[in-house]
């Protein structure tokens, strides 16, 4: 290093006691063994959560949240302003990918059973984060307003009113009224950049501060294997740049994805023209959403549909508890069960969203 | 008092008197023509009703069996007296109307004339609100009725304009329904090439009904009627399309045939675009006769006012009317007009332009027509090469809509090109076809641009994946290195 | 398991490796900040505006005249009348989508290609064109005059 860096970072380490930091963060040993592999997909969203907050930034200053205005204005950012046709598909292509790498990251904690105790508010935090997501990526999609995502989130509004009693009242929430109109692209517009962001960032800092004070979950096996036969390396340097190695590869392929793929924007939503054919709503719903094609219209006394709603809730909600009924990984046990759980919501998701996508 | 008295005995003792011999007769005729001698009964000898056996109680009720006119004349016997309103019709129709009845009396008559009655624009309207406009009698006659092929009938071809002319010349009826309806339709009608012939005593030539229909008659805006616009050419071709029907008139019968080809006929019969001219468009309705040589240019000019125009004021209008050519006809033609096309003009075989400016004998307007096809010729090229590049551009994702925006401005010009040839001035045409080119122009620049800026992303992104790519390898081999060294101080 | 205390273990000044990291990492610095710098520079046309446009000052506009403004992708007439009150259509022409034009001698608005004309509230009085040109609202706001949807 030159000597006026050195200078200056000696100036900063005086101030700041960096060296301290890096001490500690050297001192962090993340586990190395055959499934290390997934470790790098919480640092992989974190990552697109950074790029998220820029590009949405960035978006946020030629975008307009009306109805009048919204369409025109993302046209207006992909043909007027310098590469804001990268800034806008890079978001969406993002949003996309980070849905994928959290769910990567879920599952693998999950079968890691890395929620065990004592990282069941870790768990829980993360859940509610995916959770939050979901809520980005449906908030998200009517902003350009456009067609596809008018009807979309018409579909995906009336879904939740369909649930007894709250369901209704949710509904006109969420709309703004009775309807999917101007309101309801104010509303979500809202929530997409204050709201949500502000829940999701204290979640964030939470999980982020859990996982540096218990420090990498090890696998099951390790509490068999030996001290000796347990192979670590140092978080910093060792880990971090290979998560960095790990993102640039990841921002390269978006670049990439942005400029041959560019988001489309549709033609502009007309309230009153008749649907297009073949609504669906984006890839991480569409499971969900295929299943309540599925269920009979009526099944005993209860509607079809509000059964659905009512089982992938109470799903969700076991799902996000599940430190807390799997005592016996929490034990140290091996919990062949819960794989098995896994396994299957990973098959039926993987299925249902292939049925719907070929429908 | 007396007088009454002495009538009655009159009456009472002819009753008795013709009673005797005629007992078994319609005691309705006899009484009333011989006792009472009325207008009616003397006019219902010669009906064809009559004729057939019908009594006059088959309408008025009673029982013309019955000689004492209190009886036969009694409401218990089912006496109506004199049918009023809709009430005639009815007492026609439940005859009319009525197969079974009607073959028995051997007719072959159709038997929907008072349906068709009643969805028409006189079975429908009402004048006073009682009753509708026409009843059976109103062009029939009520009592003295004969066939319709008889000369004598109200509606035999040469009859019908009288009767229905009864009514629709009259400014004092037509008021109380319609005031705005012309009422000259019949004094247009003699002016007319059918009228004409008509009033000369031929049966043939259209008449009223021959376009309106007779019982089931719809105003010309109801789109079931004959004389609708779209169903008018149809109607017109029943006769004019017959050349069995048309040989002693001498006249084209291939009319509607080259019509239905043309630009107009295709606007009016297949895209139903009723503002498009049909036959009455350019010869009158009522008044139909062929416009003539003269007053062609007037006839298309009212719809085409703007080429019209700019002909009139054009070198060509003089030189036309010398050699006595119609003048939008000679290039356009008349019932086969087809959708003008750019090829119209200049000096190429299937122009126009060339019939008469022949480069040996007319020079100058030989090398006018070819300039202005050189015109036509060159802003298309460019124009359709922009309308590629825009769609290039386009196609790749690009945003062109100033280009697109543009690209209306050079089909307006080409559109006004197409008006301004009319006036047969090279100046003035060049001036219109330079604000295309420009127009073009603009737009093949902007969708350049735009196309250029698509392969300025990819080299753009080929730079920055390799930094990326070179980066990752750097931190790659960075990274053994740390490792190998940490390797080696363990 | 290694212990690292020292950061820089490198300190040879001509290490390539580290001059590549190093260079690497700002050429990729500035291939993200390129990008989002010319991003924030205003661009020419400073923002969006499609349901208002400003046509400009009163002045601008004599009686008894016409002129064409872009409103987004298609043109709108701005009629001043002789009373000089404002009103505006779209310049669309309904017979063939030429842009119409206001003709002082007529008192019109008037299509070039095929003679349509249109009275001063926009109704189709002659020509060929099939129906009535859209109206535009006018806001007049101190000197300066805009046009906007109907809605």
């Amino acid at each position: 290093m030159k000597p006026t860096l050195k200078k200056l970072y000696a100036w900063v380490d005086e101030r700041l006691e960096l060296q301290d930091l890096i001490k500690f963060m050297a001192k962090k040993y993340v586990p190395v063994h055959s499934h290390s592999i997934w470790y790098y997909f919480g640092g992989v969203s974190l990552f697109l959560f950074i790029i998220q907050v820029v590009t949405g930034i960035l978006l946020l200053m030629y975008y307009k949240g009306s109805e009048e205005l919204a369409f025109e204005s993302i046209q207006f950012i992909m043909s007027k302003v310098a590469f804001g046709w990268l800034i806008r598909s890079l978001h969406s292509w993002t949003a996309n990918l980070f849905i994928l790498t959290t769910m990567i990251h879920m599952f693998s904690v999950f079968f890691e059973k890395a929620y065990r105790k004592p990282r069941e508010l870790t768990w829980l935090t993360g859940m509610l984060m995916l959770f939050l997501l979901l809520g980005f990526g449906f908030t998200g999609y009517l902003l350009p307003w456009n067609e596809l995502a008018f009807f979309a989130t018409k579909v995906g509004t009336e879904i939740t009113g369909v649930v007894p009693i709250v369901g209704k009242p949710i509904l006109q929430f969420m709309r703004g009224g009775d309807d999917v109109t101007g309101a309801t692209l104010s509303r979500l517009f809202g929530f997409h950049v204050a709201v949500l962001p502000g829940i999701f960032t204290v979640l964030l800092g939470a999980h982020l501060l859990f996982v540096n004070r218990q420090g990498m979950s090890e696998p099951l096996h390790y509490a068999e294997t030996p001290e000796k036969e347990r192979k670590t390396m140092p978080f910093f340097p060792n880990f971090l740049l290979r998560d960095m190695l790990f993102w640039l590869i990841v921002l390269n392929v978006l670049a990439i994805l942005a400029v041959f793929f560019p988001w489309e924007l549709g033609t502009k939503a007309d309230p009153f023209a008749s649907a297009p054919a073949g609504i669906k709503p984006e890839w991480y719903f569409l499971f969900m959403f295929q299943t309540l094609k599925y269920i009979p219209a009526q099944i005993g006394f209860i509607d079809g549909e509000v059964l659905g709603v009512l089982v992938f809730g109470a799903a969700g909600f076991l799902w996000m508890m599940v430190p807390f009924w799997d005592r016996q990984s929490s034990r140290g046990e091996r919990n062949r069960f819960i794989n098995y759980i896994g396994l299957f919501v990973v098959m039926y998701i993987i299925l249902f969203t292939i049925i719907g996508w070929l429908a | 008092m007396r007088k009454k008295y002495f009538l009655f005995g009159c009456v009472a003792a002819s009753i008795l008197f013709f009673s005797v011999n005629l007992v078994a007769d319609d005691q309705c005729v006899s009484c009333h023509t011989n006792v009472v001698g009325d207008k009616p009964s003397e006019l219902f000898k010669h009906d064809i009703h009559f004729k057939k056996g019908i009594s006059c109680a088959d309408c008025h009720g009673g029982n013309s069996k019955m000689e004492e006119m209190e009886a036969a004349m009694n409401p218990k016997e089912g006496y109506k007296g004199v049918p009023k309103g809709d009430a005639i019709s009815q007492s026609c129709a439940r005859c009319h109307s009525d197969a079974d009845k009607m073959k028995k009396y051997g007719s072959t008559l159709p038997t929907n004339q008072w349906n068709n009655l009643q969805t028409s624009a006189h079975g429908k309207l009402s004048t006073t609100g009682k009753e509708h406009i026409a009843q059976c009698i109103t062009c029939h006659n009520a009592h003295g009725i004969v066939s319709v092929k008889s000369p004598e009938s109200p509606v035999y071809p040469l009859n019908v304009v009288k009767t229905c002319t009864k009514c629709h010349s009259s400014a004092t009826f037509m008021r109380t329904y319609n005031p705005s309806l012309p009422i000259d339709q019949g004094e247009k009608y003699r002016s007319s090439v059918h009228g004409v012939k008509n009033g000369k005593g031929d049966p043939k030539p259209a008449v009223c009904s021959s376009c309106h229909g007779s019982h089931d008659i719809r105003t010309s805006k109801d789109a079931k009627s004959s004389v609708y616009a779209v169903n008018l050419p149809g109607t017109c071709s029943k006769c004019h399309s017959d050349a069995q029907y048309m040989k002693e008139y001498k006249i084209p019968t291939n009319q509607y045939e080259k019509y239905a080809k043309s630009v107009h006929g295709v606007a009016l019969l297949q895209k139903h675009d009723v503002g498009a001219p049909s036959c009455n468009s350019c010869h009158g309705n009522h008044g139909a006769t062929p416009p003539g040589v003269e007053s062609v240019s007037k006839v298309c000019g009212t719809c085409h006012a703007l080429n019209a125009d700019l002909f009139s004021a054009s070198p060509h209008k003089k030189a036309f009317d010398d050699r006595k050519l119609p003048e939008c006809e000679t290039c356009h033609s008349n019932h086969e007009i087809v959708a003008a096309t750019d090829k119209l003009i200049g000096v190429t075989t299937e122009a126009v332009c060339s019939r008469c400016h022949q480069e040996n004998q007319n020079p100058k307007g030989y090398a006018v027509a070819k300039a202005m096809r050189q015109m036509v010729d060159s802003l298309d090229i460019s124009g359709s090469a922009a309308i590629t590049l825009v769609n290039e551009a386009e196609q790749k994702g690009m945003e062109v809509t100033d280009a697109k925006f543009k690209l209306r401005d050079a089909k307006q010009a080409h559109l006004q090109m197409r008006t301004m040839v009319h006036a047969f001035n090279e100046g003035k045409f060049r001036e219109v076809v330079d604000k295309g080119m420009e127009a073009t122009l603009f737009a093949k620049t902007e969708a350049k641009d735009a196309v250029d800026e698509y392969y300025f992303r990819r080299i753009g992104l080929g730079i920055s994946t390799l930094i990326m790519s070179l980066l990752a390898i750097v931190l790659f081999v960075y990274i053994r290195r740390i490792e190998k060294k940490q390797a080696e101080e363990r | 398991m290694s212990d690292i205390s020292d950061p820089h273990v490198q300190q040879d000044k001509r290490d390539f490796l580290k001059f590549a990291l190093v260079g690497g990492t700002f050429a990729w610095l500035a291939a993200v900040i390129y990008p989002v710098l010319s991003y924030l520079k205003p661009p020419k046309q400073a923002e969006v505006v499609v349901n208002s446009v400003k046509a400009g000052k009163i002045a601008d506009f004599a009686n008894d005249s016409g002129s064409i403004i872009k409103f987004g992708t298609k043109p709108v007439i701005l009629i001043r009348n002789p009373k000089g009150e404002f009103k505006a259509f779209s310049a669309v022409c309904t017979h063939l989508e030429c842009t119409v034009q206001y003709r002082k001698d007529f008192g019109m608005i008037w299509c070039a290609c095929h003679n349509g004309k249109y009275d001063l509230n926009g109704r189709n009085v002659s020509g060929p064109p099939p129906r009535p040109l859209d109206e535009f609202r006018v806001t007049v706001q101190g000197e300066e005059v805009s046009i906007s949807k109907l809605s």
